[in-house]
């Protein structure tokens, strides 16, 4: 019987083909979506990581959900131990030792209030590419270097070249202050970040502020799914701190998102499934129905319904499966070939630079493709067979 | 209708368009159900047979011949005869060997290879024959066998259906317009509108 099922498929070419084509489409258009949605969600999920927090942060427990009246007491102090181990981890790629503290920025007669980042720049500007700078360049190695948020720029009519004085209350309670250099301008399209930030040299501001210590250490990793495994092994390491992911640090903007991005997928995904159903199950039936004469025949030899069903669900399974792969390998030669990196999306939120898609395919894609495309033929094949295979036989001979 | 047919024997019933004649023939094959009145088989009322029941006889005892010939367009000449043997449950050997031995009976071991589209009619319907003697049934029903037919061919595929009878391997039953093939026939039924008139 499964000779048989598999050799029906080649007795009408015409229908044949056109069922496995209904398939295949049906196939390739889910699986296209599928890793069109995944391609957004990892550039999105990619560009956050590089524009602000890494794969993730290192604090001292509670520090990032507690108002201190001195918050470097909770910095911390052995970071460059801290730094050693982080260095030793295989996941580990990249280690951003960091401060933030608030500062007055002052040029001429202006003087604006800002919150300052001392960062590691020569690391930092490898890894957090994503930041769009507007004008100027990165931080890097300008020991007296400025990189600011583009509001802050405007508030105190920078150029690029400019000096600004950064003054600073230190933890001692002194006043220090630091002429520095404007060398790039940022615009991330967050107007709360752009109008407040502005990066500077980690030992420049470790310099202004009178301390040794740092106030968190932000990582980049091998990937970002190795964050979790990565974090509970440091905690336990260092009890004393806490590893937070991206994905939570910027909860609002990126997990948020996702979720609305991904609900919204959701259910475009319901509408392309049941157009794709439906196609198939139209396809399958059309081809079943101008059968009822052959089935007819069966059944006067002595098939039950059964044995019948039988036959018509494998010729169902066989066509789903054929076309899914199908459509599956047409689909992935034609978007890696045709496609990839050549469709432009606007910048998403969050985010000012627009990204080209790359669309991404993960194995569980192709069975999930493939078993709905399968189980929506082997269904459209019982519904329309068993309609004709319970027909009284002679009425199926007499049809046409 | 009350009738009775002798075993070994060639019937063919006879009659106008629409006067009941295939509806005899199919309730006989047990491939129309019985809406009215009684029909028994081997003393057991037809209304009590389970479909499992009626599939059995189908399956092993009444071998259908039809005008279009309803062979597998995919299979050849000797897998449309196979194919029903397997499904009979028979044993390799035993398949092989009533494959060889009906396909022979009418002629065409040697298009054996053939699929249906690569044969004549006349072949056609000899493979239908054979796939219907292979099962070795009781009785072979026919409706309208020679119809699609020329005269010669017609001709020959009775000739085989006498050989069978009078071989004493079968009976045969068969509906016709056609005088040649009454002229074969044991028994000649005539039928009007659902009665049976001789």
């Amino acid at each position: 019987m499964i000779f048989l099922s598999f050799m029906n498929l080649f007795r009408n070419y015409r229908r044949t083909i056109a069922v496995l084509l209904t398939v295949a489409m049906g196939t390739g258009v889910l699986f296209a979506f599928k890793g069109f949605i995944n391609g957004v969600l990892n550039n999105y999920r990619e560009s956050t990581i590089h524009a602000m927090y890494g794969h993730g942060q290192i604090n001292t427990k509670g520090y990032r959900n507690t108002v201190y009246q001195k918050p470097w007491e909770h910095w911390i102090a052995d970071w460059e131990n801290i730094r050693t181990y982080l260095a030793e981890q295989d996941v580990v790629k990249q280690i951003f030792p960091r401060v933030n503290f608030p500062a007055l920025l002052k040029k001429g007669n202006i003087t604006v209030s800002g919150a300052g980042q001392g960062i590691d720049a020569r690391e930092e500007h490898t890894f957090f590419y994503d930041l769009n700078i507007e004008s100027g360049e990165q931080l890097v190695d300008q020991p007296n270097g400025l990189l600011i948020g583009i509001g802050l720029a405007k508030a105190l009519d920078l150029v690029i070249g400019d000096k600004v004085t950064v003054m600073v209350n230190s933890i001692e309670g002194n006043i220090n202050q630091s002429e520095l250099v404007v060398t790039g301008i940022f615009n991330t399209g967050t107007v709360d970040f752009d109008s407040r930030i502005f990066r500077i040299q980690l030992k420049e501001a470790q310099k202004l502020l009178a301390t040794n210590s740092v106030e968190l250490i932000a990582l980049g990793l091998r990937d970002y799914t190795d964050w979790d495994v990565f974090a509970s092994a440091f905690e336990k390491a260092y009890p004393a701190l806490e590893a937070t992911s991206f994905a939570v640090l910027d909860l609002v903007y990126y997990q948020h998102s996702v979720d609305w991005l991904e609900a919204q997928f959701h259910i475009i995904q319901l509408i392309i499934l049941s157009i794709v159903l439906l196609g198939i199950f139209n396809s399958i039936s059309s081809a079943i129905l101008e059968r009822k004469q052959e089935i007819g025949n069966f059944r006067a030899n002595g098939e039950s319904v059964t044995d019948v069903m039988r036959l018509i669900t494998l010729e169902g399974a066989f066509l789903g499966i054929l076309g899914s792969l199908l459509g599956i390998a047409l689909t992935y030669f034609i978007l890696k070939t045709f496609l990839e990196n050549q469709i432009l999306l606007p910048p998403g939120p969050g985010m000012t630079i627009p990204f080209y898609i790359s669309f991404k395919f993960q194995a569980e894609m192709i069975f999930s493709s493939m078993g709905l495309s399968t189980i929506a033929a082997i269904v459209a094949s019982l519904l329309a067979g068993i309609r004709v295979a319970k027909m009284p036989i002679a009425e199926a001979l007499r049809s046409h | 209708m009350s009738l009775s047919i002798a075993k070994h024997s060639l019937v063919t019933i006879s009659g106008p368009s629409g006067s009941g004649k295939s509806t005899l023939l199919n309730l006989l094959g047990f491939i129309e159900p019985v809406q009215k009145g009684e029909m028994a088989y081997q003393s057991t009322n037809v209304a009590h047979m389970k479909q499992s029941q009626m599939n059995a006889i189908r399956k092993f005892q009444i071998g259908f011949i039809f005008q279009q010939f309803h062979l597998i367009p995919v299979f050849t000449a000797e897998e449309n005869v196979s194919y029903f043997l397997a499904r009979q449950g028979l044993t390799p050997d035993e398949i092989n060997l009533r494959c060889r031995d009906s396909l022979e009976a009418v002629g065409l071991w040697q298009h054996r290879m053939k699929r249906p589209s690569e044969l004549s009619g006349g072949q056609r319907q000899r493979v239908a024959i054979a796939r219907a003697i292979a099962k070795k049934p009781e009785v072979i029903i026919g409706d309208e066998p020679t119809g699609s037919l020329d005269q010669q061919t017609g001709k020959e595929i009775m000739g085989i259906f006498d050989q069978l009878v009078k071989q004493k391997e079968l009976s045969v039953i068969l509906t016709t317009h056609d005088p040649m093939v009454q002229k074969y026939a044991h028994d000649n039924l005539h039928i009007q509108d659902g009665v049976l008139v001789t």
